[in-house]
Parts: C-alpha cells; structure tokens; sequence
C-alpha cells in the first residue's frame, strides 16, 4: 500500500495499491474510517486478485477536489535564493544527526 | 482561491531529483529497480490466511525529540534494525522520520499509515483468517544492499516463525 506510484512503479512489487494522496496517507484518509476499510479492501483484493508481479489497484477515492498538493509537494517555483539555501542548511542538519543515529545503532 | 485540477499522479522520482539538485547537492539518489520481481499466487484465500502488516513507521524513542503528529523531520526517530510489536496492543507509532507531505497531512491519525485497526475489522468481519500476534517494522534508511541481504532477510525469517501467510507493506 502506497501513495509514491512512480516509486513503487519503478522498485516493481508483485502487488500494489495505490491512493493518490499526499505522502502519509497510504492507508487511507485521517479520521475517516470508512476511507482506511474501503483502502484495505482493496489491499486484500489484489492478494486474492492479483495474476502476475506488478500488479497496481488503484484506488478510485479523491484526497480533494482541489489537487494543489500535487503542485506544492517539494516544488521548487518559488523559492528564491535564500530559501534554497537555507532548506540546504536544515537538510545537512538533518543528514548529520542521521549518520550520528545510524553509527550508534551500528556500533 | 483558485483550485488546481490534475488527476496525474505526482513524479516523485522527478521531483524529488530536481529540488535536491536546486539545493545544489549533486549526487541525485538512485531509486531501487529490479528488472524481475517474484510473484506467488495465493496457495489459500485470504479469508484462509494468516495476515502480517509491515510497517515502515517508527516506535516512539526516548530522547529523540517531537515524532508526533506534525512534528519536522526527525531523522534521530530512525530505526536501522527490523523490528516487531504487539499487534493486540494499540502502542504510538511515527512517521517523523520520513518525509511524508507535511503541507497538506499531520499524521494525527495513525490509522492513515498503519491499518492495524482496519486489518481487526476485517477480521471480525470475515474478510481475513487470522493477524499475526506480531507487526514488524522495516528500516527505511539503509543502502539497498543492506535492505535486500539484511533487513528483508530478517524481516522473512520472522513473518516464517509466526508463520504468516501473507504480508501487507504500508510504506511512508
């Protein structure tokens, strides 16, 4: 179950749901439950269903009328200079304390 | 306010490649590939099988900072080793430490990346056998060769001692 399609795509997986909603949601919609049973459903369809590898149910549910979310997700359009750099400066943060966490747990 | 109507899916590869090149690092990451993916129809029906959900979200780690619901990203909630939990138990479970939409979701809903409960439903309801008494979690942050030789191999050789039918992968 996931919400990356081009990335679950291109690792190819023998069976795939897909919701088109933001990163985070691959189990359905928050505080809806109705939208998590029908996306699991789904799941256990193409376990039942599913005749060959790469298989990808897609899931007919709508995250929004409105698909800015698509157009927002990491873009790049408009940020200046600045911003850039400082998304670099927290993402070298980011990176270090990982490699600081990764080399502990690998002793 | 102006809606934007696109029913594409987003190009993550894309995207992804293209910020980090404008943040001016020049080494774009290579998503896995696999030429030949394996394949096994269903020996049994799933309202026969034994279900085991895979998680890629993260136990709550003490000392690590925010990993609730709309925390930044938090790399030190990073697990590097397969772990599993109790699937009879309702613990906290984050994704802090992967990046998922943080624009447009929270994660204040743990049941829109972990259908643990859902799974329970459909127990109940007859559309699944059985739940493993476990879940197991999945690292997110090894090279691919770590992933494939260590974590998946771990990861198979406890979905066979609880001796689980099927696997269902929910990845952040």
């Amino acid at each position: 179950m996931g919400c990356a399609k081009d990335i679950v795509e291109h690792c190819g997986v023998p069976r795939f749901v897909f919701s088109d909603f933001p990163l985070g949601n691959a189990a359905g919609k928050p505080h809806d439950i109705e939208s998590q049973r029908q996306t699991l459903m789904l799941a256990l369809d193409a376990l039942d269903k599913a005749s060959a590898p790469r298989t990808t149910l897609t899931s007919p549910q709508q995250w929004s009328p409105d698909t800015q979310w698509k157009t927002n997700f990491y873009s790049i359009a408009k940020l200046s200079d600045e911003e850039l750099a400082q998304r670099r400066a927290e993402f070298d943060k980011i990176k270090a304390v990982g490699k600081e966490v990764r080399d502990q747990a690998e002793g | 306010m102006n809606q934007t109507l696109t029913s594409a899916p987003v190009e993550y590869m894309q995207r992804m490649r293209d910020y980090y090149l404008a943040l001016g690092y020049n080494n774009p990451y290579q998503w896995a590939y696999h030429e030949s993916v394996p394949f096994h129809a269903l020996k049994k029906s799933v309202t026969q099988s034994r279900i085991g959900l895979v998680t890629t979200a993260a136990p709550l780690k003490s000392g690590a900072g925010d990993q609730g619901p709309g925390a930044p990203y938090n790399a030190a909630a990073k697990f590097y080793k397969v772990y599993t939990g109790n699937a009879t138990r309702d613990d906290f479970l984050g994704i802090s430490h992967v990046s998922y939409d943080r624009d447009y979701t929270t994660a204040d809903d743990i049941g829109s990346y972990f259908p643990l409960k859902a799974l329970r439903s459909a127990k109940a309801d007859g559309h699944v056998g059985k739940l493993s008494p476990r879940f197991y979690g999945l690292p997110t942050n090894r090279s691919q060769a770590t992933t494939l030789k260590q974590d998946c191999a771990d990861l198979l050789a406890m979905l066979q001692e609880d001796e689980v039918d099927l696997a269902i992968l929910v990845a952040n």
